[in-house]
């Protein structure tokens, strides 16, 4: 492939992190949405994928946390195979999932309730919370914030998990640029904070602008069944920036593959 | 006894029920429409159903029955009595449950039916009804069962000597079980029993699909293959595309939310509402009074003589409402506690569920009253030779529990299986402890269809107490009646012409009840709908 040029070499940066090998879902008694998937994540290595609406991102990375179980294949993190939903995998929802009788801080301290002190969790909670730029808004119901700054909860209370992994299913889509483009910094400085558990990013995005300001490798899902049909590195220095002519080869690159075309 | 007498008698009462059940459908479609649409009518409307769906006006039923008889006439009152009651016992909850459902319609699914011009009926067919239908499938089956309980115990009523009755299958099982008759009481027990399940299964499948199908985002998955396969296609047809649009809409708001703020745009004055919303309480302590008034005109009736013994008796009653109000509290928390686990168990064990689910609304839907008489003739003699002391608190805590349980039961089932995929998977995946899930995240995603449920079952609570607490000639010539009770009371004292201890009983009842369920009932419903709505979780379901 073209891309070949640009994917450089494989060698990788540090550890396997999580990894799939041949999976595929199906709903029950229906055909495969997608088969034979396989990736890898690295240690501080922000993954995409992205594929066309439909193709089955969102069901991958619920088999990838194990929220539904695989029909085929395995996922194994740090080598050992997941086989349950567990914090070390956190899911980001691509609908904004908040309880409404819950403030801020109660909507982020329920992952940690019952497993470590109250106080402490509290503490978390609000330490995640000004993280995602919403000190301030601790004490407020959801219904008393807009569809972003939900968004922004959902992702406080799955860094409170201290996730291996997080899982992130369009997470800025409700976010206005601004908002978006800080978050996405906040994200990133995030993952390379050697002191966080947090190793590893999969992002699901279809702003391929945002998959190459942000992701080392991406992973592009297509056809039916969906496999991943390219896998591109993206060989950028950071802090990027959309006025370098590279950036548009990439994101060039990703359109070229999204767009509808024979399979191979 | 005929077969076709009992078959044709299966068939009468169960059409009472289904005409009933149909008619508060349909009327609650236009009454919630007409609420969503106009604010004034809506305030009168709300506070008269809320007033109404917790008083047990179940609780009064003999005196109901008086009073229709009364008024009347023999199988005509009956008739009215008995339909009366069941309405009564039914359609609050299906009307409110359709009031919210209209009330949560997401904002820009009405913009998309006005912006198309659906016109009047064209967005009650394609958008109000099918939002509908997830909140009346989840209160069609409770109030099947509750009517058929209470149809089974009104149709036939004694005052005095005198026995009223219209045709119908608890008619008929009560003149076979009094006659001793138990081969006829096994024919129409086994008919009606099929009834039953073919009801039972009809409103089953129909549940399941308006779940999957019309609730937004929940796990049971959309079967495609429905008993009612043409209603089905048409709904599909003409339901997709505003439910894929809601799907696949991301950037909208709640209903709720922009429902709000549209309203807030609307011009009203306070004062406007303020008096709507007396109108529908007025209208409501107008109906309490009627029971009243009608309880004072029967005790006019009686000689002034007999005035004195009732106020003497009053504080002895208000003592036997007491010990009735704890036996409700038991049941109820037999039946909250009942709910709770296998509810919270069925929806964790899908293959256990699909087989168990049926049996227990079959079971819960045939009618307790009809089948008791022969619990209570296999289980007396045992019970009053080992616990002969508690022997007749057992029966009529069974006859209420039988009688209520499903309420909350169903209420919780269909709360749960509500509950968007997205919180569960949050649950599993952030590994919730099981006491966190349940008290922060289960219970109050479930509490507004708890509270309801736990409303009805009080209230059928009450019914079953006036079924139980005085049944004569429950088997043969046995009569089984508590010690203790205020429903006691009222029932034997109609039974024994005694007409004014069970008026002036009841008018007692009428007045606690009404100060109970406006203090208390009424704020915790407001409190369930207004904090703990689950779908108002979701942003772009
Ligand atoms: N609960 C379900 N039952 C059956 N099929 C489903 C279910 N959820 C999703 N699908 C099917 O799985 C496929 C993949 O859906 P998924 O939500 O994973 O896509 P996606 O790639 O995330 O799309 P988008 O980019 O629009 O979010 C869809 O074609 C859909 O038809
Ligand atoms: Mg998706």
């Amino acid at each position: 492939m073209s891309t070949q040029a640009l994917n450089g070499s494989n060698e990788t940066i540090g550890e396997v992190q999580l990894e799939c090998k041949d999976l595929g879902y199906s709903y029950s008694g229906s055909s495969f949405i997608f088969k034979d998937i396989n990736l890898k994540t690295y240690t501080d290595e922000l993954v995409a994928i992205v594929g066309p609406s439909g193709t089955g991102k969102s069901t991958l990375l619920r088999v990838l946390g194990n929220l539904i179980p695989p029909t085929t294949g395995h996922v194994f993190l740090n080598g050992t195979e997941v086989k349950s939903p567990s914090p070390k995998i956190s899911l980001v929802h691509q609908s904004i999932a908040t309880f409404p009788w819950m403030t801020a801080v109660d909507n982020v301290k329920i992952v940690l309730r019952g497993k470590i002190e109250d106080k402490e969790a509290t503490e978390i909670a609000k330490n995640m919370i000004g993280l995602v730029g919403l000190r301030g808004y601790e004490e407020s119901y959801p219904k008393e914030m807009s569809g972003g700054m939900r968004q922004r909860i959902a992702i406080a209370r799955a860094l409170a998990a201290s996730p291996t992994i997080m899982l992130m299913d369009e997470p800025f889509v409700h976010l206005d640029e601004l908002t978006a483009n800080s978050l996405r910094s906040e994200i990133y400085s995030i993952v390379f904070n050697p002191v966080n558990e947090l190793k590893s990013v999969v992002l699901v995005s279809h702003n391929l602008h945002e998959v190459v300001q942000l992701a080392d490798r991406v992973y592009v899902m297509g056809g039916s069944p969906a496999g991943i049909i390219d896998e591109i590195k993206i060989d950028l220095p950071r802090p990027r920036s959309e006025e370098e002519p590279l950036f548009y080869e990439y994101v060039k690159m990703l359109y070229k593959d999204l767009m509808p075309k024979e399979t191979k | 006894m005929e077969l076709t007498t009992i078959t044709l008698a299966t068939l009468a009462s169960l059409s009472r029920v289904i005409v009933l059940i149909l008619i508060s459908i349909v009327s609650g479609w236009f009454l919630s429409y007409f609420a969503v649409k106009n604010r004034r009518f809506e305030n009168i409307y709300i506070s008269f159903v809320n007033i109404f769906e917790s008083i047990p006006v179940i609780g009064f039923l003999p005196i109901v029955l008086i009073i229709f008889i009364t008024g009347l006439g023999g199988t005509l009152g009956v008739e009215i009595a008995a339909d009366f009651l069941v309405f009564d016992a039914i359609v609050w909850n299906i009307w409110i449950g359709q009031y919210q459902a209209f009330k949560t319609i997401p904002q820009h699914l009405i913009e998309v039916s006005e912006n198309y011009n659906f016109g009047w009926w064209g967005k009650m067919r394609h958008l109000y009804i099918p939002f509908s239908y997830p909140r009346i499938s989840s209160d069609i089956f409770p109030s099947f069962a509750d009517a058929l309980f209470y149809i089974m115990v009104s149709e036939v009523f004694s005052v005095g000597i005198t026995s009223y009755k219209v045709f119908g299958i608890g008619t008929l099982i009560v003149q076979a079980t009094s006659a001793g008759d138990l081969n006829s009481v096994y024919e129409c027990l086994g008919i009606l029993a099929l009834g039953v399940v073919v009801i039972t299964i009809v409103f089953g499948d129909f549940s399941k699909h308006a779940v999957a199908k019309y609730g937004l985002n929940t796990p049971t998955e959309i079967k495609r293959h429905f008993v009612w396969r043409p209603h089905i296609r048409k709904w599909r047809t003409v339901a997709s595309p505003t439910f894929q649009f809601a799907r696949y809409t991301t950037k909208m708001k709640t209903g709720r939310e922009n429902i709000q703020t549209a309203m807030t745009k609307v011009r009203t004055s306070p004062s406007f509402e303020r008096s709507g919303k007396y109108i529908g309480r007025a209208i409501a302590w107008l109906f309490l009074i009627f029971i009243g008034y009608s309880s004072i005109h029967v005790i006019l009736s009686i000689p002034h003589s007999q005035w004195l013994g009732y106020f003497e008796q009053t504080p002895n009653l208000l003592y036997q409402m007491g010990i009735d109000y704890i036996r409700v509290f038991v049941v109820t928390v037999v039946s909250f506690a009942f709910a709770i686990s296998l509810g919270y168990y069925l929806a964790n064990h899908k293959k256990m569920s699909s087989t168990i689910t049926p049996v227990i609304q079959t079971i819960s839907a045939f009618p307790a009253p009809a089948y008791f008489p022969l619990v209570f003739a296999a289980m007396a003699p045992f019970l009053i030779h080992n616990i002969p002391f508690a022997e007749t608190e057992i029966f009529v805590m069974i006859l209420c529990f039988l009688g209520t349980f499903y309420y909350v039961f169903f209420g919780f089932w269909v709360g749960v299986r509500a509950i968007p995929t997205e919180f569960l998977e949050l649950v599993g995946n952030y590994k919730i402890g099981f006491f966190t899930k349940m008290r922060r995240i289960i219970l109050p995603a479930t509490f507004p269809y708890l509270v309801t449920g736990l409303s009805s079952t009080i209230n059928s609570a009450w019914g079953g107490l006036a079924v139980g607490e005085y049944w004569p000639n429950i088997y043969q010539n046995q009569t089984l009646q508590v010690h203790t009770g205020m429903m006691k009371v009222i029932s034997a004292g109609l039974a024994n012409n005694d007409v004014g201890i069970a008026a002036w009983t009841s008018l007692l009842f009428a007045v606690v009840v009404g100060v109970y369920s406006i203090v208390f009932t009424r704020n915790l419903m407001d409190l369930a709908r207004k904090k703990y709505v689950i779908e108002e979780g979701i942003y772009a379901a």
